[in-house]
């Protein structure tokens, strides 16, 4: 009896850690779990912009409906397309000198933020335009560069460098999508959030490489949308008191892995479109025509927690 | 303190280091894509016809072309009794049928795939009426040709048929023979029985993520069926998920993944394994490779193709660098310059470049970079990994070639290119640069000039061109005309590069390597290395059409010594392209071919051969 006594304190011990190894795998393996769960963005239904199209199209008589024309198809840079089947333009020679833009954003007044793109065929300048924040001025249509964000460097490894932006109406902001330190084997991208008044950057917020921005309001708060560029997935960031919160949730995946999100719209009641491209930081998506752009109704059915998707 | 004591101790002590090093280490974020591992089929190892399915179901396509319609039945054992009615019906009805040839009466390979009482949610409202007083079957076939779904709803009774739709670009759901063609096809796999460790059977197999009805293809040819089958461990938490492509009747990919909800894709895509493999194994880092005396290392460039470096032929330095860094597309037009505005255009996808030249003609085109898949300023992409073969010639093996395929990724479609670069090495010492085009292209008069940059390793090196019966020396960087030259040494040797010990001669293509080639009609340049002047990886050269440059001449401006230096060489043939037929060159054709469609490849090769001088 003495003999199995000693041992005691032993068995104690294994008792104790074996107890404290279960608890550590079963913790472990619910957060993989937790981290699988859909989650709830709560409702939301589309909500009028307060952008408007630039004082100078008025001016010039162009009849609504406008589209704005980044498309590269029939003019470099930028566009303005109205008339029956939107086959008459407003475009300026001007409006090519820095080349291409990927997305635009109006703010109340009618001025336009430009976000730049690079197209084929490199030129000397490609890399030196990817940095830059452009400006449409909504009375003289003048075409001029913003804020150069210095840091955005963009390279033959990478050729892109500012990549979307949207207009934030609640502060006079935009958030800004910069995805040039990004490699294949590191994701780098920043969201740059910018004050409009000041040109002052509020927020950066690193690890994130969005091609597309959008912003949400649900009934659970203000969202930062963004199209992940590395993945076929949609992310979101709570917006708080006019900062991110900066750990990007995933709300949803295409079950295309090839296909990224490249245009975030609301649509209704909790209804998304996207519009994905076969992106993979090459020129190629960016010059692909029609056939490779997808769009898809994300309908979010809060009542059993899933997204339904259908392919337009 | 007994010694239990401190036992208990120890476990303690080691026990809770062990818990704190699993919690944390390993994976705490779950099953990422990161974590997945890729396993592409070697070309070559891809032949699966001589499978009882496979080659069962080849005989019987075979036999559908030749006696009837093209279309394969289902067989009986596929079907009851009122669906083999049904599928007699069908393939006498003449608008069921309408879709089995094309513009030119040749017969396309159809499949008949399910045939089945008619679903609800399929049948239009007023079908839906019928089949309410009346038996109603659906039918599906699939042709391989236009990949285009065909859905027909009959009336079993009355042998009327209600309904018929027609879904371009859609793939239905597969018949049961086709998914026994795919399950012999993924157990047969080589690359499959090399992951799982030993030979999988049926039962280790789902095909649960058999195509569901209607959608689009996990192939990275959209155009082709493809299917799914999984073998799944839900111990390991992952499967091993196979794509196999039933219009060519090959694995197309595979990938290990994890079971979870939300992150295995249930698409799939071939490309997408395709990419992340070059990325990670030849993007990413050097391959060494060593093989009848040589040793070389070899990586793909992001814009300057497969480059090949630090080269030795037994230990002795021969290469330091070799590449192709653009291919310059020029198209002719013979009239129009005069209407040409300065704006820029676009052809799919490309801006153009325009060159007027005389009486109103111009040329017109663009510079194509070849790289990596991802993160890279090309447009024309690496596709699938390098691939290193035997050269054999007269039966017997007397060398190896390294060689890497980039592609557009929808060629053969028009205006869109595909560029091999090879580099051969021999037992003797000897060794080509060589670049094919196999098309296609814009037009029938495209001349293609790729650039290749090649820094020889030898020290202290000088150039020599032969003319006038000897070799004359170049002392200053220059360029010649290869295309122009009357003599060559042995009837071969146009110019060598030597140092004071051992050299190459370079023997320019003139159609005598035996690869149906028309010649190099090349430019040559002979610059200094200087850094910067393609060393690491160049940005397009120069134009694409101006036809008295190659883009080089900005390095020999200056006119530098090159006697005992290093030099740089650049060799840019000259290829005119022929799509007239019978002589086609640098080209590719998609043709129907037994019921299928077929790329046939023109390739137009070109390159220099370095070949030691014996002293």
């Amino acid at each position: 009896m003495y003999n199995l006594k000693k041992y005691l304190p032993i068995v104690i011990a294994i008792f104790i850690v074996s107890i404290g190894a279960l608890w550590v795998i079963s913790k472990k393996n619910s957060k993989k779990i937790k981290e699988e769960k859909i989650f709830d963005i709560g409702t939301f239904n589309r909500i009028r912009g307060c952008g408007r199209h630039p004082n100078f199209l008025a001016k010039l008589r162009v009849p609504q409906p406008i589209a704005i024309d980044l498309s590269q198809q029939r003019y470099k840079g930028l566009a303005f397309l109205y008339g029956r089947g939107l086959h008459q333009a407003v475009h300026l020679k001007t409006w090519e000198a820095f080349d291409y833009f990927s997305t635009y954003a109006l703010d109340p007044r009618g001025n336009i933020y430009l976000s730049p793109m690079p197209f084929v065929s490199i030129k000397p300048k490609t890399f030196e335009f990817q940095k830059n924040i452009y400006f449409l001025d909504t009375n003289s249509g003048n075409l001029s560069v913003w804020l150069s964000l210095d840091e955005v460097k963009a390279t033959p490894n990478n050729p892109f460098g500012v990549i979307a932006l949207v207009y934030d109406c609640d502060d006079n902001t935009l958030w800004v999508s910069a995805i040039d330190e990004s490699s294949y084997s590191k994701s780098r991208g920043l969201i740059y959030h910018i004050d409009i008044a000041s040109k002052k950057i509020l927020q950066r917020i690193k690890g994130v490489d969005a091609l597309s921005l959008a912003l949400l309001k649900s009934s659970k708060g203000k969202f930062l949308l963004m199209g992940d560029a590395r993945k076929s997935q949609l992310l979101a960031m709570k917006i708080k008191e006019s900062r991110a919160l900066v750990t990007p949730i995933k709300l949803l995946e295409l079950s295309n892995s090839l296909e990224h999100i490249r245009k975030i719209k609301i649509k209704g009641e909790n209804l998304l479109e996207l519009q994905t491209i076969p992106f993979s930081y090459t020129l190629i998506a960016q010059t692909s025509d029609g056939e490779d752009r997808k769009y898809y109704k994300a309908v979010w059915q809060r009542n059993v927690l899933s997204w339904k998707f259908k392919i337009r | 303190m007994t010694k239990e004591t401190k036992i208990s101790i120890a476990i303690l002590v080691i026990g809770f280091l062990a818990i704190g090093l699993y919690w944390f280490s390993g994976n705490k974020r779950g099953y990422s894509i990161e974590d997945e591992r890729l396993v592409l089929p070697k070309i070559g190892e891809n032949n699966f016809t001589k499978l009882p399915e496979v080659n069962e179901y080849l005989a019987d396509i075979k036999e559908a072309l030749v006696k009837s319609n093209g279309v394969v039945p289902l067989k009986s054992s596929e079907l009851d009794s009122k669906a083999i009615e049904v599928q007699e019906f069908l393939l006498h009805n003449r608008d069921f049928l309408a879709d089995t040839k094309d513009s030119q009466g040749r017969v396309e390979h159809n499949d008949m795939m399910t045939i089945r009482p008619a679903i609800v949610s399929a049948l239009s409202p007023k079908t839906k009426i019928k089949c309410q007083m009346t038996l109603c079957y659906q039918a599906e076939k699939y042709n391989f040709v236009t990949n285009t779904t065909t859905r027909a709803i009959v009336d079993v009774k009355n042998k009327k048929l209600l309904e018929l739709k027609r879904f371009s670009q859609m793939q239905p759901d597969v018949s049961k023979r086709l998914r026994d063609v795919a399950k012999a096809i993924a157990l047969n796999a080589p690359q499959i029985k090399k992951e799982l460790g030993r030979s999988p059977s049926v039962k280790d197999m789902s095909m649960a993520n058999v195509r569901s009805s209607l959608n689009k293809s996990p192939c990275e040819n959209q155009n082709h069926l493809c299917v799914a089958p999984t073998f799944s461990y839900h111990d390991k938490e992952e499967a091993l998920w196979a794509i196999v492509d039933l219009t060519d009747l090959k694995l197309a990919a595979a990938k290990w993944a994890g079971l979870g909800k939300t992150t295995t894709p249930s698409c799939i895509s071939e490309r997408s394994f395709q990419n992340r493999e070059v990325m990670e194994k030849y993007c990413q880092k050097d391959t060494l490779y060593s093989r009848d005396g040589w040793s070389l290392e070899y990586r793909i460039t992001g814009s300057d193709g497969l480059e090949i470096i630090n080269t030795t032929f037994k230990k002795e330095p021969v290469l330091k660098s070799a590449k192709i860094v653009d291919w310059h597309v020029a198209y002719l037009s013979k009239e129009g310059a005069s209407s040409l505005d300065d704006s820029e255009s676009y052809v799919a996808g490309r801006r153009i470049e325009y060159v007027k030249d005389k009486n109103d003609s111009f040329r017109f085109g663009y510079n194509d970079a070849m790289g990596c898949p991802m993160y890279s300023t090309s447009v024309v992409l690496a596709f699938n990994v390098p691939q290193i073969k035997p050269i054999v010639k007269d039966g017997k093996e007397v060398g190896f070639y390294i060689l890497q395929d980039y592609r557009n990724p929808k060629w053969p479609m028009a205006c869109n290119y595909r560029y091999e670069n090879r580099f051969e090495f021999y037992k003797d010492g000897s060794f080509r640069v060589v670049g094919v085009n196999i098309g296609r292209g814009c037009g029938e008069n495209a001349l293609y000039r790729p650039v290749m940059r090649i820094d020889l390793d030898l020290g202290a090196e000088s150039f020599y061109k032969y003319s006038s019966g000897s070799w004359q020396k170049w002392l200053t960087e220059q360029s010649d005309f290869q295309r122009d030259a009357k003599e060559y040494d042995q009837g071969k040797y146009l110019y060598k590069i030597t140092n004071q010990k051992h050299g190459y001669y370079i023997e320019p293509n003139r159609g005598q390597f035996n690869d149906n080639s028309r010649g190099d009609n090349a430019t040559l340049f002979a610059t200094k290395f200087k850094s910067g002047e393609g060393d690491e990886d160049l940005l397009t050269l120069g134009s694409c059409c101006k036809l008295d440059e190659d883009g080089v001449e900005r390095y020999i401006k200056t006119h530098e010594s090159i006697d005992n230096q290093d030099i740089v060489l650049w060799y840019v043939p000259r290829i005119q392209n022929d799509a007239r037929a019978g002589h086609e060159y640098c080209w590719a054709d998609t043709v129907l071919e037994d019921g299928k469609l077929v790329v046939k490849e023109y390739p137009c090769i070109v390159g220099p051969k370095f070949v030691p001088i014996k002293r």
